[in-house]
């Protein structure tokens, strides 16, 4: 029988290693995705995603219960990104493996759907539109996009009300609806 | 779990508030823009063995003089600014003047006179601790001694 | 404000699922007798399942041991002292309780040292130190002295009369002068 987030929790808190492999093969995908949503960039989201599961592992034994182990290590992963992209604005660097180069140069095919060129040309366009979105902005489109998270847990994770995340989203949307409309 | 990115800067901007509030406090203190003096006359004598009950808080200091018996005659309370000077009316005829010089150390340098029908009786400058206070005292008053405590205060 | 834009607002939020269940009919009945609206909805559906889809393929290609593998050594290798330094920083001053311990230990102490102000004879580190220091002392010819008193630590500037007396109702007082 599979046990749940916080069976496995109090595993990892127990010591067993084997606990926390799980919760990582469960969520690794899930957190990638986030991370990649937000930064835009393969090797950042990797990066990120990897450090952000090291963290939870460090933090394991603070961790109470409070919320779910899913909205927990989407919080430590949403918060290592927006650090990385403010030091980015800060730091840039002068080349960045981005989403679109990664995706012209792929070679697969025909199981994306969208492989012609129109949605290629919209997949540029996206990036580009989501990387102008400040940081908030651009997670809490990502968290309700990619999760179908409630405002609820997307205010947890960021630290807001769900009126704030509401307001965020419908900005968001408004911003991507214009830069995006040819595509749409 | 992180502290939610409002509360944090809600936490940082308080405890910024509050240590530039200890500093502007501390920065006060040093520059005081004058100081409180208060006089307290009071009879010392040996007719009886009373002890106002408005000096409670001097017994200490008062007991040390020996006398059997010490009464409240006048309280005086007035602000003086730095290097200006102020008049207290003391019984028998008495006037001091006080002068606060300067503040250093948390310590409050005043010039006083004490002077009886217009001549002087004495002339001395004191530090004395802020909030604290010297006894000046001797002059003969009412069949026993005056006593003066003066103290002075730079909020 | 028209209907229009009234309802365009609360598109996003319906198709999340987050309005009331009456807010969210109004906006159903709208959108499905309004072109307009209904193009914005068909919009923002497309845009969700771009997104969607785009970070899904891409998260679909990532392999779980590779992943697990780096987790791990993250976890087994030690880290330089900088870095963990920085890593304890952080971790201790975000913490909740800790994060706002600090202001309140600020508070805290600039509370104590104020206390003196508020609580007579009351002072943080213990008795004042009520001793005075004489600068100078003029007694115009007559005899002083000066005095400590140590439990009170309060500084007696005394005079006494001259010899041939001023005021011979006095006498009676400087006789039973201070004895200190």
């Amino acid at each position: 029988m599979e046990l749940s987030d916080s069976e496995l929790v109090k595993q990892c808190q127990a010591g067993e290693m084997s606990a926390f492999e799980e919760l990582v093969s469960r969520y690794h995908q899930k957190v990638y995705m986030v991370s990649l949503g937000l930064l835009r960039n393969r090797d950042d989201a990797m990066e990120v995603a990897q450090e952000a599961f090291f963290r939870a592992y460090r933090k394991i034994n603070s961790f109470q219960g409070g919320s779910s182990f899913y909205t927990w290590i989407y919080r430590i992963a949403v918060n290592i990104c927006i650090d990385t992209q403010r030091r980015q604005r800060r730091n840039p660097l002068d080349f960045r493996e981005s989403m679109d180069s990664v995706m012209e140069a792929q070679d697969e095919v025909a199981k994306d759907p969208f492989a012609d060129v129109h949605d290629r040309e919209l997949r540029e366009k996206l990036t580009k539109a989501i990387n102008e979105l400040t940081p908030e902005h651009k997670a809490v489109i990502v968290l309700r996009t990619i999760e179908g998270m409630s405002y609820k847990d997307i205010g947890q994770i960021l630290g807001c009300s769900e009126g704030t995340v509401m307001s965020r989203l419908h900005y968001a949307r408004k911003k991507l609806q214009d830069k995006l409309r040819v595509f749409l | 779990m992180k502290l939610p990115k409002m509360r944090r800067s809600l936490v940082l901007l308080s405890s910024l508030l509050l240590v530039s509030f200890a500093g502007w406090c501390g920065a006060a203190e040093k520059s005081p823009q004058s100081v409180q003096v208060t006089i307290r006359s009071i009879l010392a004598a040996n007719k009886s063995d009373e002890f106002d009950p408005k000096l409670k808080g001097m017994e200490q200091q008062l007991k040390s003089l020996k006398y059997r018996s010490y009464r409240s005659l006048k309280d005086e309370s007035k602000t003086v600014p730095w290097q200006g000077t102020q008049s207290f009316e003391i019984p028998g005829g008495r006037t001091l003047t006080v002068s606060p010089q300067e503040f250093q150390d948390n310590r409050i340098a005043l010039k006083v006179r004490l002077t009886e029908h217009d001549k002087p009786i004495v002339d001395t400058t004191v530090k004395i601790a802020n909030k604290g206070n010297f006894i000046l005292g001797g002059p003969p008053h009412e069949g026993g001694a005056l006593v003066l405590s003066i103290s002075a205060t730079a909020p | 404000m028209t209907n229009c834009e009234i309802i365009r607002e609360s598109i996003g939020s319906w198709l999340d699922g987050e309005l009331s269940p009456g807010e969210s009919d109004s906006v159903r009945a709208h959108v499905a007798g309004c072109g307009a609206c209904d193009e914005v909805r068909r919009q923002l559906e497309k845009l969700q399942m771009v997104l969607k889809d785009e970070l899904a393929g891409e998260a679909a290609r990532i392999e779980f041991m590779p992943f697990w593998r780096e987790v791990q050594q993250r976890i087994n290798q030690k880290r330089p002292w900088h870095q963990e330094l920085r890593d304890w920083c952080r971790d201790f001053f975000t913490a909740p309780r800790i994060a706002w311990s600090v202001p309140a230990v600020i508070a805290l102490v600039l509370a104590l040292f104020s206390l003196d102000s508020y609580v007579p004879g009351w002072r943080f580190g213990g008795a004042r130190n009520n001793f005075a220091a004489v600068d100078s002392i003029d007694a115009y010819g007559r005899s002083v002295a000066l005095l400590r008193e140590n439990e009170s630590k309060t500084t007696v500037i005394w005079l006494y009369q001259d010899q041939e007396g001023e005021n011979e109702a006095a006498e009676d007082a400087t006789k039973s002068g201070p004895a200190f």
